[in-house]
């Protein structure tokens, strides 16, 4: 590839804080950054955590800062819920395929304000308070999410709704029953279906079959429910209608499918005409539903809306008698729709059956529904088993029928009528035969005397897929009836078709386009029951709005059939029904007593109450989590929701990539013996976080899920998904004993009266600050117990749980209120399936497979990897990592570097000065989160009178890009010098706002910003007149301020593109080797003859690498690079100048002074090895360090190598109360050492006496393989350490703890794991860099969490083993990760110094030196002042960062911090 | 519905009631238990603990019996079960020429079998007297679902099986978390000291989740359990009064079948006090 294909873009995948730093890194070093996120936010895990170790600091405190200014850096493009689907191309130009998952919410016009959640009906659990707690379907995932954007949770459409003919939004409207919306509800179905009160009665709900509550136990009432919300919502006026159109519409039949179509259709602003045979409206609904199931006031009421909506009825009057349709069409009706229903009954086909008595089932109905009362037999017989048979059995009871059989031809199953009716028949007295079918109705004197039936049985299913019933020979009986009602169905009555151009079926029904309902004749379209046969009410409404659809189409010339489909959608991809979902019975509606439902016509069910309305409607388990219920979109006020915006797929073109995707906690239930998930409390590390956190699901109170109560004995079971290879995870997760430690100091902190015990196997405290934090957790009384539980119980009344370990060679059981699991990291499915879609090797754990000298090198070139994906580790070394994957990144795309970036021109800064100041105020709304509480009405009036404010706005969302605009516009035209905002609060926003004035000219410190939500309308919600006095008071001390408010100077200073790196062994040289890479220019200096440090005592690593053959290649490297000054036998000497333009001094090894300018520097000085003074070393020759044994190994020596016993102890020098830390690398080499004796010597006996092996993430299976090669581990107790002796042979002697038994050794060679120690010249090199030690005088970083490789001061890096004891990988990792971090400095042309920053007012100044002793960063000192004759204090303004410290402590006041001077301040309180 | 059906040696012995209450209550939901013919022990006495190619060629002589009438085998006894279920496992990879067993039909414990589908809708729909109020915890031992491996069991640290058939007769089946825990069965002669502990935990727990019987389904379980108990109130002063039943003489009682009377009368802790106190006897 040239170097001008090369793209100067990385995408980043993860925003945890890996791909945060990663991010920030390349953005800060000239590369335009694609983040893509799969989850709504960026944050990741440590979004999670409470707090963390080992300084205690709240997670979300540090983290959030970050996540602003990566959110908002003008270099980075955030693309949250987006997944990376599939990578290709080559290193330095690859095209990446990204799904952006829709939101549903316009990112640009949403504010993040919160209404919608607020309205939003639906509640799921919470992922990130990790089930703990609930959120809405709509959500951000936490206060401090980045983006503040909404996400809209949504699912497949659900069953229920995919169901119902009419597609009513089931869900939606069972949603807003659930929180006592009725009327929203009831809104919400009379968009779909007009009639809810009507088919809230009637529905045979076949929604209800689909409805999968049916899997935890029955389906919901969802008919009763509709039925009960318009019942208690009563009738609506319609929505409105569109404009007239000037179109007339006839429809034919007023049953459900005429009704409907009338309806949509005068909403779509047709003049419709319904014409009815019929004297009454509704057809079937009128005529063939008794009263006591659909009372005819609700058909009335539900009805009226029609008329409401201007459809004109035209009763008694029926097509082909009183009308034709050739007629209608000479009477300018565009169109026609047919939905005359069918009430003609079919014949049995029986003999008699024309005699007196014999009635067909519709017309009896038809004749009691127009008022009538039909003489009824005393001993009815009914044939057929549908509704209708029912509806007549029924009715036969009322008019005062003794009896009524039930004659039906199958089985209770085969029966079409649905279950309620019949058990209701029942209930009322009907009796059913069946599989019973009349051959002959016999009649005397031409009345019914009985019925003449034959027995069937069942034979194989027939086209319906009911099983054939089969008449049995011989088996006729009589049944003594007198009077037969007849109900086997139903055929439309189309005579009047006769001759008019429309075609019929076989059926005899109308022939229709199923899809578009349009008939044979143009502008005639057929639906209901005419068109199906007899079905049921839903689906003729259905049919009505097809047709509507269809005619507006047609009648307005478009396409009948473009965009429509009679297939379902899917669903599939549902919310998963909650494991342990509670069975909550389905609400059963009460009815009239018996005597009245026989007696008398009135309505048997008497709907729910409203108690029980919702009650029910809470039992749905919201399947597609969003309702579609479209509160959201009527909240929002800023109009940002959008239920139909799409997933967009991208195409992006970048030149590398980074994958930082994280981890997903072990699940723990696949380890059933700590029973996670059947026992409530039982809860995994990360639960526990959520509940520690002031912000989870307990407000930060240390309680129990199952009862909330306070625990009072806490244990934490480690290595949960960890170091068991049973579950295949062999690995160590690296982290969970230093959080276990955490939260159980966190938890003591909650409460101290906590007995917290920590179940482990060996305390992995291996990193920097951890071996005293943990010493720190046993001295406050946390209990640790080496011990690997091997049961939980669960106690049934108190929900205690029991736990079963052995110590002290017993099997113990003890009880406690909540266990939490500390569970591993592992790498989820969906990370393993976008490793096979890219391509990428994993390792054996599923982990991104990498090379030890190359660790963020993934398998395939130009992809980098960071963080957890490549190997468990906690987040000072993941930011490390990611720092390191930017550097890869970076030095491939070198020559494309600044490509794609932009620089933002901004107008030249008006001159203020001189001017009265002229002050514009914007108080915010924010939606109702301002508004709501404070009256800024009121607010807005006050700041108008107040002097020097020319303008004052109010504003529904200042934050929004109208007002933005806004802000600019009156800046100009009014001539604006200064803005103040009052809104939510600046930590978020104040960028924002200067950075709108700065578009408009003005100096970006001419903003003030009041902050009245956070401080005021969040605190005081209750309390709205104080608030808003006190939203007054905020605005005038805010508006004082800006009146004094000054621009101020920020000037650029040029950079000097080269680096200096103290210290030439492996992590100087890889440091060097990247800047070089990079293209700048570095000195490296080191002070012994030769390159390479420690490294070149290390023959190999844990893992089988060869490092003396890496080394060598590397001194090669930096010695051949033409831009790398290598200075050896030298020493750094001096150093001055500030970030960006420091001056060294180095004396070279001829003792000449040599002076180098750098723009930064990387301290790399190393580390040494402790000469023991214990344990006979330096006394026998037969002891040795390890490192020693190492090189004995390597050089073959015989001594060793013929040994029959070899000791390696442990922990020599490191953990005691000396060096209180842990030398992290010495059980790796232990192990090592160990496998090779072995290797070599299989013969000898190789012991390890420890005190806790800390062969972290995937070292843990060469402790295990040392396990099974026979080497011993012995483990022992610090207080009672080994003992040695020489002799003939050495005599190790040691006591074995857990077994309290002595060990004797006799031993030929003694290694010891010697302690790793600070490098010499620490001391020095502080001095001279001005870079703070640690209490063990290894160098300090910045923050131990988030700034691993940087120094306090800017523009100096440290990494390798200067920082601390690590690994030759960690170290090569940290010192990519400074190259990354210096380069952030020396890509930069210039960098930007002043703005708020101290200065000095030399007059005042007495030189008393005090400023330089408190400020943490370097930036102030003391200078001799020519001209004032003595030292001052000076400020260098490129290194402070203005906090203020050095104002704030000097005795004579002789510095203000400017923007925040005394007298601003002092302002500002004069103000309140 | 017809099986396969292995009674083993127990169920002509110690557990006499609970092979007559299998095969009533099988009777009882039509199902016809077709007992191999010539079966032979299998093996879960010293043999499998000291012979390897017995612990194999035992029941896989009635593996192969099974395979000649093609029909599932059904099992009652938890320890035959397990031989059976090893055997069924290493004859899939390493065939015995003496024995032909194909892997055509499957062994299944009684308890499984009965739990499936549509047994266990049989169940509900035959319930002539619901428990109704009897408060029973399922113990279901170490045998039947364990290890996973071989039983294939997907809920081996907490199998339902049994509580759900419980719950169709009416009865209350406790949430308790000992149903798989050791009894101490095979150490009964010679560990007392242990199983004294063992069968005291699980006494002790059942109660302690609000339980008045166990309810057992391997004929090792209920001995020790039952024989064990009064020996234990002697010497701890605690009269734990708890009946262990074999699951099936509960279905059967429930099925209203006229023998359960006669099975009960064989336990040593005698069940009528706490039946009678139901209203089941």
């Amino acid at each position: 590839m040239t170097t001008s294909d090369m793209i100067g873009s990385v995408m980043v995948v993860g925003g945890g804080i890996g791909g945060i730093q990663a991010a920030l890194d390349l953005a800060e070093s000239g590369y335009k950054v694609y983040l893509v996120e799969e989850s709504p936010a960026i944050g990741g895990r440590m979004a999670q955590l409470d707090k963390t170790f080992p300084t205690n600091d709240c997670s979300m405190c540090i983290l959030s800062p970050k996540l602003v200014e990566c959110g908002r850096h003008p270099n980075i493009e955030l693309l949250t819920y987006s997944q990376l689907l599939d990578i290709e191309g080559e290193p330095g130009n690859f095209k990446a395929k990204v799904l952006k998952r829709s939101r549903y919410i316009d990112p640009k016009k949403c504010t993040g304000c919160g209404e919608c959640t607020q309205a939003c009906p639906v509640e799921v659990m919470s992922e990130f308070d990790q089930g703990l707690g609930t959120r809405k379907a709509i959500y951000r995932p936490y206060a401090q999410a980045f983006p503040s954007t909404f996400t809209i949770d949504k699912k497949d459409r659900p069953p229920c709704v995919q169901t119902c003919p009419a597609g009513v939004n089931v869900q939606g409207y069972v949603a807003l029953i659930s929180k006592g919306k009725f009327e929203e509800a009831c809104k919400l179905i009379r968009e779909e279906l007009p009639f809810p009160g009507i088919l809230g009665r009637i529905c045979p709900h076949p929604c209800e079959s689909e409805c999968r509550r049916r899997l935890v136990d029955e389906p919901l009432a969802i008919c009763d429910l509709k039925w009960f919300v318009a019942d208690k919502v009563g009738t609506m006026p319609p929505r409105e209608k569109k404009a007239e159109k000037g179109k007339k519409v006839a429809i034919v039949g007023s049953g459900p499918a005429g009704l409907t179509a009338a309806y949509y259709l005068a909403l779509e602003g047709f003049q419709v005409t319904v014409f009815e045979a019929l004297p009454v409206i509704g057809g079937m609904l009128f005529v063939g539903i008794p009263e006591y199931r659909l009372p005819k006031k609700i058909l009335g009421q539900e009805t009226e809306v029609l008329e409401q909506l201007g459809v004109e009825f035209r009763l008694n009057t029926r097509l082909g008698k009183d009308i034709s349709l050739d007629e209608l069409f000479r009477q300018d009706y565009g169109a026609v729709f047919i939905a005359v229903g069918a009430h003609r009954g079919q014949r049995l086909g029986v003999p008699g059956e024309d005699c007196a008595g014999v009635v067909q089932g519709a017309d009896f109905l038809r004749d009691l529904n127009l008022g009538n009362r039909p003489k009824v037999g005393t001993k009815v017989a009914v044939v057929g088993g549908g509704n209708v048979a029912i509806d007549a059995t029924r009715s036969a009871l009322r008019l005062g029928a003794k009896e009524v059989i039930i004659v039906y031809r199958r089985s209770r199953a085969e029966m079409p009528a649905s279950d309620e009716e019949v058990e209701a028949a029942l209930a009322e007295g009907a009796k059913i035969q069946y599989l019973v079918a009349p051959v002959e109705v016999i009649a005397r004197n031409g009345s019914v005397e009985g019925l003449r039936c034959i027995r069937m049985e069942l034979g194989e299913p027939d086209a319906s897929g009911r099983r054939r019933p089969i008449p049995v020979p011989g088996s006729e009986f009589t049944i003594e009836v007198d009077m037969v009602i007849t109900a086997i169905g139903q055929v439309p009555d189309l005579s009047f078709l006769a001759g008019s151009g429309i075609s019929l079926t076989d059926r005899s029904t109308v022939e229709v386009d199923p899809l578009t309902l349009a008939t044979s004749r143009p502008g005639v379209f057929a639906g209901g029951d005419c068109h199906t046969g007899p079905g049921i009410a839903i689906e003729a409404v259905a049919a009505g709005k097809r047709a509507t659809e269809s005619i507006r189409r047609y009648l307005e010339g478009e396409d009948l059939r473009q965009g429509r489909t009679l297939e379902r959608e899917k669903s599939e991809n549902l919310r998963e029904i909650p494991e342990g979902e509670a069975r909550k019975p389905r609400a059963e509606m009460a009815s009239i007593s018996l005597e009245r439902r026989t007696a008398t016509f009135d309505e048997v069910r008497l709907g729910f109450t409203e108690d029980q309305a919702v009650r029910e409607a809470s039992r749905c388990l919201e399947c597609g989590v969003c309702s579609e219920c479209l509160q959201c979109v009527a909240a929002c006020k800023a109009e940002a929701v959008n239920h139909r915006l799409g997933d967009q797929l991208l195409e992006l073109q970048v030149g590398s990539i980074i994958l930082a995707p994280g981890y997903e906690a072990f699940d723990p239930k696949l380890k059933g013996e700590h029973g996670y998930g059947r026992y409530q409390n039982v809860v995994t590390s990360l639960e526990f976080e959520r509940i520690l956190s002031a912000s989870g699901p307990y407000q930060g109170q240390v309680l129990r899920p199952g009862d909330k109560k306070h625990p009072k004995r806490i244990a934490w079971i480690q290595c949960v998904g960890s170091r068991d290879t049973s579950i295949g995870n062999g690995y160590c997760s690296s982290v969970c004993c230093m959080y276990a430690i955490k939260e159980a100091a966190i938890a003591r902190e909650h409460r101290p009266d906590l007995d917290l015990t920590i179940f482990y196997n060996d305390i992995r405290a291996f990193g920097k600050g951890f071996e005293a934090y943990y010493e720190n957790a046993k001295k406050s009384g946390i209990r640790f117990v080496k011990s690997i539980v091997s049961g939980v119980k669960e106690l049934q009344q108190s929900k205690n749980l029991l736990l079963t370990y052995v110590a002290d060679g017993q099997v113990q059981e003890e009880e406690f209120d909540l266990v939490v699991l500390s569970v591993g990291l592992c790498i989820p499915p969906r990370l393993r399936d976008m490793a096979e879609r890219i391509g990428l090797n994993l390792n054996r754990y599923g982990f991104c497979q990498t090379d030890e000298f190359e660790s963020t090198q993934s398998s395939l070139p130009g992809v980098f990897v960071c963080g957890v994906f490549q190997s468990p580790k906690d987040i000072p070394e993941t930011v490390m990592q990611a720092s390191a994957a930017a550097a890869g990144s970076s030095t491939l795309l070198a020559p494309a570097r600044g490509s794609l970036v932009k620089e933002k021109e901004y107008p030249p800064e008006r001159d203020v000065s001189g001017e009265p100041p002229r002050i514009g105020v914007f108080v915010c709304h924010c939606g109702i989160n301002i508004g709501g509480v404070v009256d800024v009405p009121e607010v807005v009036e006050y700041a108008r009178t107040l002097p020097n404010v020319v303008c004052c706005e109010e504003n529904l969302y200042t934050c929004s890009q109208d007002t933005q605009d806004r802000m600019k516009q009156q800046i100009q035209e009014l001539g604006l010098n200064r803005v103040v905002v009052a809104s939510c609060t600046p930590r978020t926003h104040e960028p924002l706002f200067q950075e709108t004035i700065k578009e408009a000219g003005l100096n970006r410190y001419l903003f003030t910003m009041a902050n009245i939500r956070d401080q005021c309308s969040w605190v005081h919600m209750r309390e709205k007149e104080a608030a808003t006095e006190k939203a007054k008071d905020l605005v005038r001390i805010a508006v004082s301020r800006s009146r004094i408010a000054e621009p101020l100077k920020e000037t650029a200073l040029a950079v000097t593109p080269a680096a200096l790196v103290v210290g030439g062994g492996v992590s100087g040289m890889q440091a060097a080797l990247g800047l070089a890479r990079e293209g700048f220019e570095v000195h490296l200096v080191e002070k012994e003859k030769t390159l390479g440090g420690m490294a070149r005592r290390i023959f190999v690593t844990l893992e089988g690498g060869d490092v003396q053959a890496y080394l060598k290649d590397l001194i090669k490297k930096v010695s051949e690079h033409p831009s790398i000054h290598v200075y050896i036998g030298s020493e750094v000497i001096e150093s001055s100048g500030y970030v960006g333009n420091f001056l060294t001094k180095i004396r070279t090894s001829s003792g000449e002074v040599v002076e180098v300018k750098h723009g930064a520097a990387i301290v790399a000085i190393g580390g040494e090895e402790y000469k023991p003074t214990e344990y006979l070393y330096g006394k026998d020759p037969r002891v040795m360090t390890s490192l020693e044994l190492e090189e004995k190994i390597a050089n073959k020596d015989k001594v060793v190598l013929s040994a029959k016993n070899a000791v390696i102890i442990q922990c020599v020098g490191s953990r005691e109360e000396a060096r209180n830390y842990c030398s992290r690398v010495c059980c790796d080499q232990a192990v090592k050492c160990a496998l090779k004796l072995k290797e070599l010597n299989p013969e000898m006996n190789v012991y390890v006496l420890y005190r806790d092996i800390r062969t972290y993430a995937f070292k843990e299976d060469y402790y295990r393989k040392a396990r099974e090669t026979g080497v011993l581990f012995i483990r022992y107790e610090p207080e009672d350490k080994p003992r040695v002796q020489s002799g003939d042979k050495l005599r190790v002697e040691v006591t074995e703890p857990s077994l309290g038994e002595k060990v004797r050794i006799e031993a030929d060679v003694l290694a010891l794991g010697a302690a790793t120690l600070p490098p010499s010249d620490n001391r020095a090199i502080s001095q001279i860099f001005k870079a703070s030690l640690d209490e063990n005088g290894f160098f300090l970083e910045a923050h131990v969490k988030l700034r691993p490789v940087d120094f306090a001061g800017d523009g100096l890096f440290l990494c390798g083993l200067a920082h601390g004891p690590k690994s030759i990988e960690e170290s090569i990792s940290q010192a990519e990760a400074a190259v990354s971090r210096a380069c952030t400095i020396l890509s930069k042309k210039s960098i930007q110094a002043g703005g708020v920053v101290s200065s000095v007012k030399l007059i005042k100044c007495n030189g008393c030196g005090v400023c330089e002793l408190v400020c943490p960063f370097g930036a102030v000192k003391l200078e001799y002042n020519q001209r004032l004759g003595r030292k001052v204090a000076v400020v260098t303004e490129a290194s402070c960062k203005g906090c203020g410290v050095c104002a704030a402590t000097c005795p004579s006041s002789a510095i203000d911090l400017k923007g925040f001077s005394d007298s601003e301040i002092l302002e500002m309180v004069d103000a309140l | 519905m017809r099986v396969s059906y292995y009674p083993g040696c127990s169920l002509e012995g110690t557990a006499r009631e609970y092979g007559e209450s299998t095969e009533a209550v099988c009777k009882a939901l039509g199902i016809e238990l077709e007992e191999l013919e010539d079966w032979n022990c299998c093996g879960a006495t010293s043999a499998h603990s000291t012979n390897d190619f017995l612990s194999l060629a035992l029941p896989a002589r009635n593996l192969a019996l099974a395979e000649v009438i093609g029909l599932d085998l059904v099992v009652p006894c938890a320890a035959c079960y397990q031989r059976l279920k090893v055997a069924e496992k290493k004859l899939a990879d390493n065939p015995l020429p003496e024995f032909s067993y194909q892997g055509k039909v499957k062994v299944k414990h009684l308890v499984d079998f009965c739990a499936q589908e549509e047994v266990l809708r049989q169940v509900k729909e035959g319930v002539k007297k619901p428990l109704a109020g009897l408060k029973v915890a399922c113990y279901y031992g170490c045998l039947v679902v364990r290890p996973p491996k071989i039983t294939d069991a997907a809920n081996y640290e907490d199998p339902q099986n049994m509580d759900e058939l419980m719950k169709a007769v009416g009865a209350e089946s406790v949430n308790w978390s000992y149903k798989t825990d050791c009894c101490g069965g095979s150490l009964v002669l010679s560990r007392p000291d242990v199983v004294r502990k063992l069968i005291g935990k699980l006494l002790d727990m059942a109660r302690e989740a609000g339980a008045e019987c166990l309810v057992t389904c391997c004929p090792m379980c209920q001995s020790n359990l039952d024989t064990g108990e009064r020996g234990l109130a002697r010497e701890t002063g605690r009269d734990y009064r708890m009946p262990v039943f074999y699951f099936t003489e509960l279905l059967g009682l429930a099925l209203g079948l006229p023998g359960a009377e006669g099975w009960l009368k064989r336990h040593l802790v005698s069940p009528r006090e706490l039946l009678s106190a139901k209203g089941l006897l």
